[in-house]
């Protein structure tokens, strides 16, 4: 009997875990459906649209890491924005901005699985609102302590994308991030892909 | 014969078959299988419980600590640092050395910059001086050769050591931020150059209940910067490029990213051998103590024969992290009831400075006084007044970390020491302010449990909007009741950038109420706490520590407990030109001296000098004979000072930007250059005359940032969490769902497991049911047989 109970219970917990990675996992692909749409209007409009009327968060630029497809980056690096796309950190400047940098973040494994895989010199493409591109041509990457170090915004032109490290460890929250610097290259023509 | 025997089936012997010891094994082995899985499977629940409990809230760590950009308007930017790591191009190091003579401190505080980069450096130094200091010296040492510093209009001041440093002369600019915060900046330091700036000033010793004090800050607690950035503004822009703070100016607080230097915790700083003071202290006092003491500090003191002690850090240096605190308490029959102290600034006096500056000497000449006089003692018992105190508390993000609780602990005592007839309430301010009760109630028990319940949640985060806080403690108190003594005890960090504007509203909204402030923490801002006192009409303590709490509110209710001493009068003997500061003598709580400082010109110091005032209804009156004293330097400096402090208030009422406040803008400044002092229109600039740094190098500007207080929690933007968890949470209902159908498989050897399961499920049901549900085979009841029957 005890044995049954343990059966269910381990079915049951089993269920729960792939139901909750599944989620977070549909979060973030499926949604994009959603917010890729929202990103479509506001390009027409250059008005910030919610993609679904009780989200609390908008996308705000467009992130291309040379090969996939681009990533739609959204306000705030809250968790609840973070589940649906990379985050343009709070107080860091806008894609473009030639006072401070912009700072991206995102989950590690999720949308910033790539990464790792960027070198040196890898060039890095942004879209404002406006759909004006912006060339970012990285130039180190590193990592850093977050219970020692602050976020690196700045004042000057520079796009930083934050992710946590190691990219394959286990378990969430540990203190290490994967910090990538990328210069300020200019802006790109209007409409390109 | 055979007798029946009424037993059950006999079995034979030889049929009955003993359970051998292979059953026993397996058995027991099987048995233990099965606690071992008992003990596996409660500790997988544990750690499921534990990774579905984090996985599920990937984003709720991100932002713990508040970041002064979200807590307000003020931006976090960072300048330089390259990568984002913040290491400190050029290091600092102090060295202070105090001097007392009678009430009157002279400070020479060293601060050496040494760049230890390979290029050349200008370097910035935000930093506290006491609330009153009174700066008159600049100087630049490089090994041996010393260049001072000439008092210059602000402006000018700054043009000169621009141009300085552009055509890459050695240069270094002392301004006025605040009254108790200073900019220095050196220019030109040659990579792995030290430079020594020597800032010398002048401040009145502190005395309070017999006991005297000396407060030099180290570091200080960063402002809050109310109001809104105005990002279209031109001028906006360029400071974002150009400022060393990491607040943006805003409407409020105009000049916020002058006073917003950089912070980082002292462990970092330390590490490279950077931010440490070394402090030495000759007490000159004359008078034989029973206790010298530093709160903060481990100091040791040997005396030096004659009253005169000489005091310093044990082990040389400390971290710049926390305020120094001197107190020393002379025996108590050595204590005077009065002391003065004289200094003669002669007409052909030569200025500190040195140089040939001519004008303003005019201005200097005369006898100049220091005066410190105790009320006497209270006659016996005094009958307590009936009080309505309000509480204000501030619970902003700077006070994070030990400062709440000294300032909830100071809270929850000052409320033991209501009595019935009282009344009191307690306001909670950050962001927003909150109330506790929406008037001032009773002091009952179960008004006082509830207050209590409510100050012991309080937490601290957010920013610090104090201007609403004080206006409503202001208007808690309806007119109408005159029998009530009404205080407002304001319990804060002052760590706020438009003090000015709350002095103003203090002055405005007071009424009939008194202000006192309880300043909290290991670098509290002085000037706001002393200065929101005096126009308030109230007295100030300081609580640096967990451990002080109880110490010091005792003198903070021995002051709003008894009665004070009140129409205080000063009379000078005739045919003296007087000019006396403060101009309005405050009436003294109790512990509290009368003190003046005084500039006499005409015929020789004669006469008598006589004080009357009042004290719980009876009158006093002293007098104290004038006699030229004891000379003694510095004493103009100290009168210049509260001089210009007297004129700043008066400009602080009529507007700076007015015709009136033009016109005290230009006594304040023909005084500081008279006097050689540093105030908000004249700064120190010290140029040498030979460019050192080669056309073709360039220079870097690194601001030199500030430790953290002790106790306090940095408050920065801090990354966030970016990771979801998933592959453990895929990797854990793998395991699960593996282990269950493992487990599940096992058991039933021929049958299929559905069929298995069915037939468990059915046993468990009809077992339960059978607990339950009446059995009619087993019926015994007369109800149920009945119910049997029924059927």
């Amino acid at each position: 009997m005890l044995r049954f109970l343990l059966v269910m219970s381990f079915l049951l917990a089993g269920a729960w875990q792939l139901g909750g990675a599944a989620w977070l996992l549909a979060k973030a692909h499926l949604a994009h459906y959603l917010i890729d749409d929202a990103w479509e209007q506001q390009l027409r409009s250059g008005e910030p649209v919610r993609p679904w009327p009780w989200a609390d968060t908008w996308p705000v630029a467009r992130l291309s890491l040379g090969g996939g497809r681009p990533l739609l980056v959204m306000s705030g690096s809250s968790g609840q924005a973070l589940a649906f796309g990379p985050g343009l950190v709070e107080n860091s400047g806008a894609p473009g901005a030639r006072d401070r940098n912009t700072v991206i973040a995102a989950h590690r494994d999720t949308h910033f699985n790539g990464l790792r895989d960027l070198r040196a010199g890898q060039v890095v493409r942004l879209q404002d609102i406006r759909g004006r591109w912006y060339r970012y041509r990285v130039s180190s990457s590193r990592v850093v302590d977050s219970r020692r170090e602050q976020m690196p915004i700045q004042a000057g032109p520079g796009l930083v994308l934050v992710t946590c490290y190691p990219f394959d460890a286990l378990s969430a929250g540990g203190p290490l991030r994967f910090v990538v610097h990328a210069e300020y290259l200019g802006a790109g023509r209007s409409q390109e892909a | 014969m055979d007798r029946t025997i009424f037993s059950g089936q006999r079995i034979p012997r030889e049929l009955v078959v003993l359970p051998t010891e292979e059953y026993y094994r397996r058995r027991y082995r099987s048995d233990r299988r099965g606690r071992w899985l008992l003990l596996l499977v409660t500790a997988l629940a544990v750690v499921v419980g534990a990774a579905g409990s984090r996985a599920n809230v990937p984003g709720d760590t991100v932002t713990r600590e508040v970041s002064l950009a979200q807590a307000g308007s003020g931006d976090l930017l960072f300048r330089t640092g390259g990568q984002g790591s913040y290491q400190p191009a050029v290091h600092l190091n102090s060295r202070a050395v105090l001097r007392v003579r009678g009430l009157l401190a002279e400070v020479e505080l060293e601060q050496a910059f040494e760049n230890t980069t390979g290029s050349w450096q200008e370097a910035v130094y935000v930093f506290p001086l006491p609330a009153q200091a009174a700066v008159n010296r600049l100087e630049i040492r490089l090994g041996e050769r010393r260049i001072v510093g000439k008092i210059r209009e602000r402006q000018q001041a700054r043009r000169i050591y621009r141009e300085a440093r552009a055509a890459g002369k050695r240069a270094a600019l002392l301004e006025q931020q605040r009254p108790n915060l200073f900019t220095s900046q050196v220019a030109n330091i040659a990579p792995g150059e030290k430079v020594h700036v020597t800032v010398r000033f002048l401040m009145p010793v502190g005395f309070d209940s017999g006991s005297f004090s000396l407060r030099l800050p180290t570091t200080l607690t960063p402002r809050y910067i109310p109001g809104r950035v105005d990002a279209a503004d031109e001028t906006v822009q360029a400071l974002r490029l150009d400022g060393n703070g990491w607040a943006l100016p805003t409407d409020q607080v105009p000049d916020a990213h002058k006073i917003s230097p950089f912070m980082q915790p002292a462990a970092e700083l330390t590490a490279s051998g950077s931010h440490r003071i070394a402090i030495e202290v000759d007490l000159e006092g004359g008078l034989p103590l029973a206790d010298i003491h530093s709160p903060y500090h481990d100091i040791d003191f040997k005396q030096a024969g004659g009253g005169t002690y000489a005091v310093s850090l044990r082990g040389g240096d400390a971290v710049m992290d926390r305020d120094f605190v001197l107190r020393w308490r002379p025996r108590q029959s050595a204590l005077p009831q009065a002391a003065l102290f004289t200094g003669v600034v002669a007409d052909d006096a030569v200025t500190s400075g040195g140089d040939s500056r001519d004008e303003g000497h005019a201005g200097r000449a005369g006898t100049y006084l220091q005066l410190l006089l105790l009320p006497p003692d209270l006659p016996g018992k005094i009958r307590r007044l009936p009080r309505e105190v309000i509480y204000v508390i501030d619970t902003s993000g700077s006070m994070g970390g030990s400062s709440i609780r000294q300032a909830r602990d100071s809270l929850l005592l000052a409320l033991s020491r209501l009595q019935p007839g009282d009344r009191f309430n307690i306001i909670e301010f950050n962001s927003v302010t909150r109330p506790v009760f929406p008037r001032p109630v009773d002091a009952t028990t179960e008004n006082l449990r509830l207050a209590r319940v409510q100050v012991e949640a309080l937490q601290a985060r957010g920013g610090t909007e104090m201007a609403p806080a004080l206006r409503k403690a202001f208007e808690q108190q309806l007119p109408g009741d005159e029998t009530l003594v009404r205080q407002v005890v304001f319990i804060t960090d002052g760590a706020v950038g438009n003090e000015a504007a709350l002095f103003e509203l203090v002055r405005q909204s007071l009424g009939d109420t008194r202000l006192f402030t309880v300043g909290i923490g290991s670098a509290p801002n002085r000037h706001f706490m002393r200065k929101a006192a005096q126009i308030g009409r109230g007295a100030s303590i300081t609580i640096g520590d967990i451990g002080e709490v109880s110490a010091r509110m005792q003198s903070l209710f021995a002051k709003l407990e008894h009665p004070l001493v009140t129409d205080l009068q000063v009379t000078w003997p005739k045919g003296l030109h007087v000019d006396a500061y403060p101009k309005k003598i405050p009436d003294l709580y109790r512990g509290e001296p009368l003190r003046l400082v005084a500039r006499v010109r005409g015929p020789e110091l004669h006469g008598k000098l006589m004080v009357s005032g009042r004290l719980a209804g009876r009158q006093f009156r002293r007098e104290l004979a004038l006699t030229p004293g004891r000379e003694e330097g510095g004493l103009g400096s100290l009168w210049a000072r509260s001089r210009i402090e007297a004129l700043r208030d008066r400009q602080r009422t009529v507007g700076e930007g007015s015709a009136a406040g033009e016109k005290l803008r230009d006594n304040i400044l023909q005084l500081a250059l008279a006097f050689q002092l540093v105030s908000p229109y004249t700064s120190f600039v010290a140029v040498e005359q030979a460019p050192v740094r080669p056309k073709v190098a360039g220079l870097a500007n690194s601001p030199v940032p500030n430790a953290v207080a002790r106790g306090q929690v940095l408050q920065r933007q801090s990354y966030p969490a970016t990771a979801t968890g998933i592959h453990a949470q895929l990797l854990v209902a793998l395991g699960l769902l593996g282990l269950g159908a493992g487990l599940g498989w096992e058991r039933p050897p021929r049958r299929s497991s559905w069929r298995a399961l069915r037939a468990s499920v059915g046993r468990r049901l009809r077992h339960w049911l059978r607990r339950w549900l009446p059995d009619p085979r087993r019926a015994r009841l007369t109800l149920e047989q009945q119910l049997v029957r029924a059927r």
